[in-house]
């Protein structure tokens, strides 16, 4: 405890508030949703082992609840909310199949279609958009996901 | 104003029964205002991506603070120009907008007027279009009230056409802020529905362009289809890397009711001000996290550390191990969040 009291006395801030970058605020929203969540478990479950699909619900609700700037983030939420069995939003292994590339140009936007529409799947809720939409929405997805995997790394990292 | 174009659309997007009229009168009167600022590309019915940009400030300020804050930030990630996000993002948006100002629409020549803005983009036009022919087909559609889609509508009036597919993708790349590229083009057909057909190709190319500088790797693959599949293998390894992870922290979780106490919440808190501070072990893993190696598994991403905070690094790490031991001794379970 003693070097903690001497980092604080060396602690410097600066005069000028701060101003949080959108990932900044993201990953703090998201750090402050899971890591009480999961504390909670911790508290709440003494003898059962901690389900790892409790834990990947968790995480998907902080994703959710940290981004509630998106629908993709609404359809989480229902997702997670409606069902009590924390739903696998990914589908890692079953969305492993790509399709096969053609060569010929006259199927080059059906097979786009069918790539979009994969795309759909990833994202939750995005088969219910529109292609519009759901492409800015995978971009926001992509970074939300990117700064969750820098959340939880960071989380695991503390850990070990 | 990413942020502002989702919670739009989001939002059930308005009926487009907007007169087209009432829309051309209340579009140019943003561009008149942002005429000699802009240095626009030719466009016949510009829709400046920076005129809606401010109308979407002054409509909607709640949106504003937290769209403005995610634009400029998000470019870094992101990508793309701000405004090609707001050209894009304009369609939709600009509908809603426009049932928030109808009541200040007034509808003057409009046709004069439109004709007029056009002239005066012309003079940095690159690219030799047909114009009168697409005068004639503006005041057209001027003069005919329909409760058509705008968009429809709009590409309409801007019709002629051009035969390649990729002369049309080249010229939409060069002209940043519209949402309507859909030009005067030779040979294409001149039909509705190929025109809306283009002119929806052309969003959805912008908007790829736009995820292609956001998924890394994407700009060596060319063609939509290899980049569509580059965003879905980056999707897919995202996810799997979040349930990896969080596999992990299943497995870890005993450790972390106790690891995770306020001073890991307060190091959080750290990274995410940005304040030098000295304490600070890890590097700023968040606050970079565009530029975060996500190959790199679970090792310190020092490259992205602070020169300041280089050399505080070995230190917080044991003083967390011992800190944590102590709280192991204790027991304590005192949750200050």
């Amino acid at each position: 405890m003693e070097r903690q009291t001497i980092n604080k006395n060396k602690r410097v801030f600066s005069a000028e508030p701060t101003k949080l970058s959108p990932s900044e605020v993201f990953t703090r929203k998201y750090t402050s949703h899971l890591v009480p969540a999961l504390k909670k478990l911790n508290m709440d479950k003494n003898s059962p082992q901690i389900n790892q699909l409790t834990v990947k619900h968790e995480v998907d609700m902080a994703l959710a609840l940290s981004a509630q700037e998106f629908a993709w983030s609404r359809f989480l939420l229902e997702k997670l909310s409606s069902s009590n069995n924390p739903t696998t939003t990914i589908s890692s292994s079953s969305n492993g199949t790509r399709i096969p590339e053609r060569s010929c140009k006259e199927d080059e936007d059906g097979e786009i279609e069918e790539k979009l529409r994969e795309l759909q799947k990833l994202l939750p809720g995005g088969e219910e958009m529109n292609v519009e939409e759901m492409l800015i929405e995978i971009g926001n997805y992509i970074k939300c996901l990117e700064l969750q995997t820098s959340a939880l790394k960071s989380i695991v990292q503390d850990t070990t | 104003m990413l942020e502002c174009l989702v919670s739009l659309e989001s939002m059930s997007l308005s009926s487009m029964d907007v007169s087209v009229l009432e829309r051309l009168k209340w579009l140019q009167q943003q561009q008149q205002q942002v005429l000699s600022t802009t240095n626009a590309s030719p466009e016949l019915l510009q829709f400046h991506g920076t005129n809606n940009d401010e109308l979407l400030q002054n409509t909607f300020s709640h949106f504003q603070m937290l769209g403005s804050g995610f634009g400029p930030n998000y470019s870094m990630g992101f990508g793309p120009s701000h405004e090609a996000m707001d050209g894009c993002i304009s369609r939709t948006n600009s509908c809603q907008m426009d049932q928030a100002d109808t009541v200040g629409v007034m509808l003057n020549n409009s046709e004069e007027n439109i004709t007029i803005i056009l002239k005066n983009k012309r003079k940095s036009e690159v690219k030799t279009r047909e114009e009168e022919k697409t005068e004639k087909k503006i005041k057209v559609e001027a003069e005919t009230e329909s409760n058509m889609k705008v968009k429809s509508n709009l590409s309409n009036t801007e019709a002629s056409s051009e035969t390649s597919k990729q002369k049309s993708k080249a010229a939409s790349e060069t002209q940043k802020l519209d949402y309507i590229h859909v030009r005067a083009r030779r040979g294409q057909a001149t039909d509705r529905h190929s025109l809306a057909e283009r002119a929806r190709r052309e969003k959805i190319s912008k908007k790829m362009k736009y995820l292609q500088d956001l998924v890394p790797g994407c700009n060596k693959v060319t063609g939509r289809a290899g980049m569509l599949d580059e965003i879905i293998n980056y999707v897919q390894s995202l996810q799997r890397q979040v349930e990896f992870l969080s596999m992990k922290l299943a497995v870890l979780n005993p450790e972390l009711e106790l690891a995770m106490e306020d001073l890991s919440v307060k190091q959080f808190q750290a990274y995410f001000t940005n304040l030098p501070v000295v304490v600070a072990s890890k590097p700023s893993l968040m606050v970079d996290a565009p530029l975060f190696p996500l190959d790199q598994q679970g090792s310190l991403d020092l490259s992205v550390i602070n020169p300041n905070q280089a050399t505080t690094i070995e230190a917080p790490s044991a003083s967390w191990e011992t800190q944590s031991q102590s709280l192991y001794n204790t027991s304590s379970l005192g949750f200050q969040y």
